[in-house]
């Protein structure tokens, strides 16, 4: 099943706005879903669920870890301190390419990752789902 | 020993209308026997409402997200035999207490006017993670 990158874009934005009540011109691009629209773990379970039914592409709310953490190790992801390490950096970028990691090295906790999910991120995720990936 | 407490609170009426609009979303956030509980009430949806509640106020004690892989029907909220509800923890978080060493945990909600509130208290043994994170009082994210 494929989507492009425009569908899956506009199925996360009308999800997005649905759920959380908020403008499209809100639910832009480079949101973030937790910090910038408030989204909390229920809203994301409605925003998931709104995407499956438009689309027909299941996404579990923990997938978004696994997404994020792309097969890493908890002990390769982040050191001892629970910060990022320098390859869970790298990997990061690969799935929320708009980071900067020389602004968030040694700064960004693991727990904290989420917050950094944008809308985007979001539908680039659909369309790898959509394409099997 | 230290100390960790996490709140949540849920809207009865969007949990009635995201089970009912979602087919499978009761079995993305509740266990069977929960759902058995909840379903067995004449108002299930407060009941379904107060335990996601409480799952999120568990995963806050605890300093964990759901983004973290783990799942909602890790924390398992059944109904203990004095009344007062009783957590049960599997998969991920199970073994994520198991490494931090958590020595106790409790659980309270309640419901009214529409809305399910929960509270957990979490304790843990020695200088844990979790209890970093609380001395710290750094937010959390999972809201």
């Amino acid at each position: 099943m494929a989507i492009s990158e425009t569908e899956a874009f506009t199925a996360v934005q009308e999800a997005v706005v649905g759920a959380l009540g908020v403008d499209d011109d809100e639910a832009t691009a480079d949101a973030t879903l937790m910090d910038d629209l408030g989204a909390e773990s229920i809203d994301l379970l409605d925003i998931l669920f709104r995407i499956e039914r438009s689309t027909g592409i299941k996404i579990q709310a923990a997938d978004l870890g696994t997404h994020i953490q792309g097969g890493i190790s908890d002990e390769e992801f982040s050191d001892d301190n629970e910060m990022i390490s320098e390859r869970g950096l790298e990997q990061l970028k690969k799935v929320m390419p708009q980071i900067d990691p020389d602004q968030l090295r040694g700064s960004l906790e693991a727990e904290k990752v989420i917050t950094l999910f944008t809308v985007q991120n979001l539908a680039d995720m659909v369309v790898q789902r959509a394409d099997g990936a | 020993m230290r100390l960790r407490v996490g709140v949540d609170v849920v809207g009865v009426e969007r949990m009635a209308r995201l089970v009912e609009e979602n087919e499978g979303i009761a079995d993305t956030i509740f266990t069977a026997a929960e759902q058995e509980y909840c379903r067995g009430k004449r108002r299930s949806a407060e009941h379904m409402a107060g335990r996601f509640a409480a799952k999120e106020a568990v995963l806050k004690a605890f300093g964990t997200g759901i983004g973290q892989r783990m799942r909602w029907t890790d924390v398992e909220i059944m109904r203990g035999s004095s009344g007062r509800p009783h957590v049960r923890l599997h998969g991920e978080v199970a073994a994520w207490v198991a490494r931090h060493g958590l020595a106790d945990l409790d659980v309270t909600l309640a419901h009214s006017a529409g809305i399910a509130v929960a509270h957990a208290l979490a304790v843990w043994e020695g200088d844990d993670a979790g209890a970093q994170s609380w001395e710290r009082g750094r937010a959390l994210p999972s809201h």
